[in-house]
């Protein structure tokens, strides 16, 4: 197609420009970059386009090159390996000071200009020195070459001998990862390849089955033979893919879940799901990434595994390519539509967005907190390298990035799509594709280095003053001039390679060597454990990491001020452990493989729950399919889960309203605590309804307990039969009558009951979500006073909210209830009863009108035992694409902007530093159609901070905000709350309830309701707080419910032991 | 398009060369009204309006033309009465020099602009052809185009009231993935169906958009020997039988000739852009224009050919969208590669929009019973209308020739089973013979 191109077009558009960014001089991380001329580190991977070959013809064109770092000649000076894609590569001797050698002519490296890829330095063949393993892409539009693998002669000479081992594989390979997968002591390698097609459809992932001789990936056995070493391809029944649906570009190979075996980790470009392979231990692998990550990156382009927290399991970090300035994020192509969402699922994807992923390992999953950290965002990124640069003890996160030709720019796109095709003749071909090409738009970036401040607090610091904007892609790390810090050599594009020098001085550190004393021994993916000041820090020694690169094999540990290391323990592969003590800290210990002990690996906790007999089932009704510009769905709400005893017996049994065409269900509960199904022919009845909460009260007075069943859904106008209320009698025995009464019929939110009055008769409040089709206009709720007869009078009807959830309590200790609310888009607000008989709104008067989120949960208790009640509020979390302060809200603009009946909502958010539009420039023209006119570029979209650029109305009908999307717990203080958030592990996710036990809150959450854009918030697998001196909390144990499980509610039932009850999913009750 | 360009050309350099002495009356040719009608197409094209949006931006600037020139026309009779809700148009001041040629000249191109996104294009057009007229005769230009606005303005609020705007923001097609009948999205874009609300437009000369409602589709099976299943089958098999016989087989230039899919999306790598091109009705406009060139038609012949034309296919887009959501049929591509192959592709990209009835089968039915209303059968032409995109010349010796082939060019590029051509073409025929006769054809 590309052949057929017009160049009118081109020269009426001209030549692109090239953006530099630089930003604004900060304090700069120790690192110092030495010119080439000093240091002799001399490359640069240039690229020389030509008709054959180019971006239009090879996609991963300005994939770039690789590094490797590692001791050739074992002088304890680490040697650097680059790769070029159109030049020979280069070796250079370390010299020491920083003073490299070109040393490649005589080294025997290849000296042609096949296209080299990655690089991995290993000693394959276990004679004590670094070989060195080249992929390289060939077979393709001219590009011949098969993968080399230089055996180390000594002497600094080298020889190809790929073939001799059975590893001169042929095809489009990225990366290789040489790795023990059999614990017999040798090197077996995993050979990571891509797919250059282009895709038609995301097809059917049955072609994950398929076999492709070039692009599919390949395992290699090690199998000697006496003196000779083979190779052999093992990959067929081992449980790889090798399909070309794998689009390979990240690689790495480490024990995630700490058994002893390795695992591989395979990030796939594109619509293909990342791979993790765990270890089975039997020569054969389990691809479980679908029940190991709740997402992960979709274009995901390099990896790395350390543990990033301290926590002693192995964090994966992933990087993506979404942009960190606004007007890049507008003009580029981002998420997936909610409907591409759904088909890709449909097909049988696993869950993908395009930014960072930050998985924590949480024991038997990950959870990803990028979002939390705000590590999502690096732009075009290719290389993580996670190290501890300023030897705080604390690992950092180093990102390369940058794209040379950005070809996702929507508006390259468009202009793309006026290019007259056929007006181009064929012997023009070569001419109209390198105008093409000059027409993409380039961006070039400083790199990215995050500073880890504990507890999960990362800092965005520039690496240097000048803040060298780039195009780098591969980066390997290791302490070059062995001063006791890691410096960092970066492959750039066009461009001369990186030397980055640490100038770091004060901090302490220990490197420890596992080769030195153990030539000969494989001794890849040994963990190290060092004990020191009551913490453990963990490294492994594994060397592929990034991108197409190979760090050094000597294992780093940064000791800020420790001034005592307790022991060192490396666990080797085969299960044994050698144990150090009285170590001296800032120098390079070399370790022998003493066995000391055998070490046992202690498998990841399985989970402790066990299935409860219900499971609520969804719907399906897509909202924003309706309301195209919401940011969640108002529909799936539910199940409503009432605790009460209802049949007399002083147990307490339960109700639980189900969403629409499923029933509600009451279950009493027997002297054994089991929970038994009731039948009732009411409840049976009204299946059609989708219940969002209910309230058991005793509404006639009679002694026993009845039931308010809030009915709700985005689905029916308000006043549609669908949406009403029901009330249930009770008998005394828990014989349920349906009450014949008109009640409301709106998209309820909350129900709660109280004898505000006191006058024997219990009151309700009826709080509303939303008017329905009309997200973000406030709905009227109800204060309602029981008259008896199962009368109600309405004391209040105000727009008070889009509410979720409420409480009575006596928050003034004044022996009058107040009454609690919580909701999207609005405060938590306080209704106080005052004298006259009216409710008073004194949210503003007790301080609380600054704290507008997206609450889901209230929770009235007195936390700290000092006699008064605290609130307790669950909120969007801080793992969320949104960021809001006081400062700062997420500002919702409500109107009918192009005055066609509908109402339209404008979201703008804070996206690092700069307001912009939540709503793709797409979706608003969809919505709006008549700003196409006014907005025909990406570009001019990319300017819009403001309601006002986008619009021309001054008086807008409604603006909401939101200041606050943290978990929160405020503490009355008499007269005022003290705010204070819930720790950073109770902000993985939504909360969607708690359960206060004496001290401790246990708290569940997730949900599944935000659009693509905003992705799922599922990290949150339940967990637990303690409350500690001075209002802190600690968090104390995670529950770990299954991964994607959103808990609506949590309840402790009588034999200790926790109910956990999800929406359109199981319910779980937990040990 | 050379050749017509440097008759323009022609015709202002006569008039800039007359226009030194007394103020001569503006001439309006028939190939200015072509020229403003290509112009909408091109505008089409760049803006990616989806087919059934094209035809109505085709109607109202044609209708404002037709009724400025029916005034005082002996052969063309007012729309007023015939088409729905319109109203008559602000009567021509005739104490003033109003040309009103000019006037529906200006009207088109004015009501055009409204209905596209790239204004600054028309724009380019109407600058060059303003500033020739003000040298020409001023006055007659400056009252010709205040009478002009007076009717654009009468036609926009005209516009205004059919309902597009509603449409805009109703909700989405909602796609049942685990129904295996109803549509759903299509490689390799997976657009949402486009105008699921189409039905709701205001038609111009059917009382309700299902007053030609097809007969229903053959009853949906994938067991063997059923006529789905027969005619499922058939499309796999025939593209397989015209994909052996390569790219110069008749049947695949037929495919490729009445394409007619204005956002083909085009994947390579990273990149997902489109190819564009004209829509099945401004495919049909194109021979209009052929047939008024061919028999040398006047201004008012040249408004009178376009007008009822496009009223006929923005009726045919109705009527058939208004089926395509009720049967919400699945497409061959989702389900042969379902069933069948999963590797199957259809030779044209599948339209985001369900099968029945095939679009360009109505329209091209509709089209050919109103032009052969208006030029007579066996007609001969030679359509060049797909040259600006790569494609040749094709003739036929009918209108009706044409509809056949465009409407058989469904099943050759593998989107439409055989019962959508041939119901969608007696809807469209039926639906046209029903416009002629009201239009007095």
């Amino acid at each position: 197609m590309a052949k057929k191109l017009v160049f009118i077009f081109l020269i009426i558009l001209g030549c692109s420009k090239e953006e530099k960014t630089t930003a604004h001089i900060e304090a700069s991380a120790p690192f110092k970059v030495v010119d080439a001329n000093v240091s002799g580190l001399d490359f640069s991977n240039q690229l020389k386009p030509d008709g054959n070959l180019n971006i239009i013809e090879y996609l991963y064109y300005y994939n770039g090159g690789g590094v490797a770092i590692g001791d050739i000649n074992n002088d304890g000076l680490e040697d650097i390996y680059l790769t070029a894609n159109q030049q020979a590569d280069k070796l250079f001797l370390n010299l020491g000071d920083l003073k490299f050698k070109d040393i490649t002519v005589e080294s025997g490296i290849s000296q042609d200009s096949t296209w080299s890829t990655g690089v991995t330095m290993a000693d394959v063949n276990k004679d004590g020195l670094l070989d060195i393993y080249v992929s390289k892409v060939g077979n393709y539009k001219g590009l011949h070459a098969k993968n080399e693998l230089y055996i180390n002669q000594g002497n600094n000479t080298f020889k190809d001998e790929a073939e001799n081992y059975g590893l001169d594989f042929s095809g489009f390979s990225t990366q290789a990862s040489f790795f023990d997968y059999d614990n017999d002591g040798d090197l077996d390698m995993y050979l990571m390849n891509h797919s250059v097609h282009s895709t038609h459809s995301y097809g059917n992932i049955r072609i994950r089955q398929t076999s492709d001789a070039l692009s599919g990936d390949v395992l290699y056995e090690n199998k000697q033979e006496g003196e000779h070493i083979k190779f052999v391809d093992v990959t067929n029944g081992a449980g790889i893919y090798n399909s070309p649906l794998g689009y390979g570009l990240a690689l790495s190979t480490s024990d995630v879940n700490n058994d002893g075996y390795i695992d591989i980790y395979v990030g796939n470009d594109f619509h293909e799901n990342d791979y993790l392979y765990i270890n089975n231990g039997d020569k054969t692998f389990t691809e479980s990434s679908a029940e190991y990550f709740n997402h992960t990156s979709r274009f995901t382009m390099g990896v790395d595994i350390a543990d990033i927290n301290n926590d002693q399991g192995l964090d994966i970090f992933t990087l993506d390519m979404m942009p960190y300035k606004a007007d890049v994020f507008l003009k580029s192509g981002g998420e997936d539509s909610d409907k591409i969402d759904q088909i890709k699922a449909s097909f049988g994807f696993e869950q993908q967005y395009a930014r960072n992923h930050f998985h924590l390992n949480q024991g038997n999953h990950f959870a990803d907190v990028a979002l939390l950290t705000q590590t999502h965002a690096t732009d075009w990124s290719w290389s993580p390298l996670i190290l501890d640069y300023n030897n705080d003890g604390l690992k950092d996160i180093y990102i390369t990035n940058g794209i040379y030709k950005r070809p996702n720019d929507l508006d390259y796109i468009n202009y793309l799509s006026t290019v007259d095709f056929a007006k181009y003749k064929e012997s023009e071909a070569d001419e109209i594709e390198y105008k093409l090409i000059n027409t993409m738009p380039m961006l070039s970036l400083p790199n990215v280095l995050f500073t880890n401040r504990s507890e999960l607090n990362f800092e965005k610091t520039p690496v240097d003053a000048n803040n060298l904007a780039t195009y780098s892609n591969g980066a390997a790390y290791g302490d070059l001039d062995n001063d006791g810090d890691l410096d960092i050599v970066v492959n750039n594009l066009n461009e001369k390679a990186t030397l980055l020098e640490n100038t770091t001085t004060n901090n302490n550190y220990l490197t420890v060597d596992l080769n030195t004393e153990n030539l000969g021994i494989n001794t890849n993916g040994a963990k190290v454990y060092l004990y020191a000041n009551g913490k453990t820090y963990l490294n492994e020694q594994i060397t592929v990491r990034g991108f197409m690169s190979s760090s050094s094999n000597k294992v780093h540990f940064g000791l800020g001020e420790v001034s005592k290391i307790d022991s060192i323990s490396v666990v080797w592969n085969d299960g044994t452990k050698t144990v150090k003590t009285n170590i001296e800290k800032n120098r390079i210990l070399s370790i022998k493989k003493e066995i000391t002990s055998k070490f046992e690996f202690v498998k990841s906790t399985k989970s402790n729950f066990e299935t409860f007999n219900y499971s609520h089932e969804e719907n399906n009704f897509l909202d924003y399919e309706r309301e195209g510009l919401i940011p969640e769905k108002l529909s799936i709400e539910g199940p409503s889960v009432v605790q009460a005893d209802f049949n007399g017996d002083d147990l307490e049994d339960l109700f639980i309203g189900g969403a629409r065409d499923q029933e509600p269900s009451l279950y009493f509960q027997d002297t054994q605590g089991n929970f038994n199904l009731q039948s009732n022919s009411y409840l049976e009845n009204d299946k059609i309804y989708e219940d969002v909460d209910a309230t058991a009260f005793d509404i006639d007075n009679d002694g026993d307990l009845d039931i308010y069943a809030l009915s709700g859904g985005n689905d029916f106008p308000e006043g549609d039969p669908m949406l009403e209320d029901r009330v249930y009698i009770n008998d005394g025995k828990g014989n349920f009558i349906k009450l014949n009464s008109k009640l409301l019929a709106t998209n309820g939110g909350s129900v709660s009951s109280a004898d505000f009055n006191k006058d024997g008769y219990p009151d309700l409040f009826i709080g509303n979500r939303s008017i329905p089709g009309a997200y973000g206009l406030t709905p009227f709720s109800f204060i309602l006073k029981n008259t008896g007869n199962n009368n109600f009078e309405i004391v209040s009807k105000a727009r008070m909210g889009m509410i979720t959830d409420s409480k009575w309590a006596d928050l003034e200790n004044d022996g009058q209830t107040e009454l609690v609310l919580v909701g999207d888009w609005m405060p938590i607000r306080i209704y106080t009863y005052n004298l006259e008989g009216n409710f008073e709104d004194k949210t503003k008067a007790i301080g609380l009108d600054k704290t507008n989120g997206m609450w889901n949960v209230v929770h009235v208790t007195d936390l700290n035992n000092d006699g008064k009640l605290d609130i307790l509020a669950g909120n969007t979390g801080l793992n969320f694409k949104w960021k809001a302060s006081i400062d700062k809200p997420v500002k919702m603009y409500l109107d009918d902007f192009d005055n066609n009946e509908t109402l339209d909502q404008l979201i703008f958010y804070d996206y690092f530093g700069t307001y912009v539009p939540f709503a793709s420039k797409d979706k608003v023209m969809q919505q709006i159609p008549m700003l196409k006119k006014n907005f025909t570029t990406y570009a001019a979209f990319a300017n819009v901070q403001d309601v006002l650029d986008l619009v021309d109305k001054k008086e807008i009908l409604e603006t909401k905000y939101i200041y606050e999307l943290r978990n929160m717990v405020y503490f009355n203080k008499g007269n005022a709350f003290e705010q204070r958030a819930l720790p950073n592990e109770a902000q993985f996710s939504t909360i969607e309830d708690f359960y206060v036990d004496g001290k401790e809150i246990f708290y569940t959450g997730n949900t599944n309701s935000y659009v693509s854009e905003l992705g799922r918030s599922t990290s949150n697998s339940g967990g637990a707080l303690k409350y500690s001196e001075n209002d802190n909390f600690n968090s104390v144990r995670t529950l770990n419910l299954p991964k994607h499980f959103s808990g609506r509610k949590i309840l402790k039932l009588k034999d200790g032991k926790f109910l956990v009850i999800g929406n359109n999913d199981k319910s779980y009750i937990v040990n | 398009m050379k050749i017509l360009k440097s008759k323009y050309y022609l015709i202002i350099a006569i008039v800039g060369l007359t226009s030194c002495s007394k103020p001569n009356p503006i001439e309006v040719s028939p190939e200015l009204f072509h020229k403003s009608v290509d112009k909408v197409m091109d505008i089409q094209i760049h803006d990616i309006f989806s087919p059934p949006v094209a035809s109505r931006i085709f109607a109202y600037p044609n209708i404002a033309a037709y009724e400025i020139l029916a005034q005082k026309s002996s052969k063309l009779q007012t729309l007023v009465g015939t088409i729905n809700e319109l109203k008559p148009i602000p009567k021509v001041d005739s104490t003033q020099q109003v040309n009103l040629e000019l006037s529906a000249l200006i009207a088109h191109m004015e009501v055009s602009k409204k209905l596209i996104f790239s204004e600054e294009k028309m724009e380019v057009l109407q600058d060059s052809l303003y500033k020739v007229w003000e040298q020409v005769n001023e006055d007659e230009f400056n009252v010709s185009k205040a009478y002009a606005f007076d009717v654009v303005e009468h036609i926009k609020q005209y516009m205004d009231a059919d309902n597009y705007n509603q449409t805009r923001t109703m909700p989405k097609f909602t796609v049942d993935i685990d129904d295996q009948t109803r549509w759903q999205p299509t490689p390799p874009s997976y657009m949402d169906g486009i105008e699921p609300h189409w039905n709701k437009i205001r038609p111009f000369l059917l009382d309700s958009a299902q007053q030609f409602k097809p007969e229903p589709h053959p009853e949906f099976s994938l067991k063997e020997g059923t006529l789905f299943h027969k005619e499922l089958m058939e499309v796999y098999d025939v593209s397989k039988a015209i994909t052996k016989d390569g790219d110069e087989s008749e049947e695949i230039a037929i495919a490729r000739f009445w394409d007619c899919n204005p956002f083909v999306s085009v994947t390579r790598g990273h990149f997902m852009f489109a190819t564009k091109k004209i829509s099945p009705g401004a495919h049909w406009i194109g021979i209009a224009k052929i047939a008024s060139r061919k028999t040398n038609a006047n201004v008012e012949e040249t408004v009178n050919t376009y007008t009822k034309t496009s009223l006929a296919i923005a009726d045919a887009f109705i009527s058939c969208w208004d089926e395509k959501y009720r049967s919400n049929l699945v497409r061959p591509e989702t389900l042969i590669n379902q069933t069948l192959d999963p590797d199957w592709l259809p030779i044209l990209q599948t339209p985001p929009f369900p099968e029945y009835t095939s679009g360009h089968s109505v329209v091209s039915g509709a089209a050919s019973v109103v032009l052969t209303g208006l030029f007579g059968d066996n007609f001969y032409f030679d359509d060049d209308t797909e040259i600006p995109y790569g494609l040749p010349v094709r003739s036929f010796n009918s209108f009706y020739d044409a509809s056949a082939e465009a409407a058989l060019s469904r099943l050759y590029g593998g989107i439409h089973y055989r019962a959508a051509i041939d119901n969608g073409l007696k809807q469209g025929k039926d639906l046209g013979h029903f416009v002629a006769n009201k239009l007095s054809l």
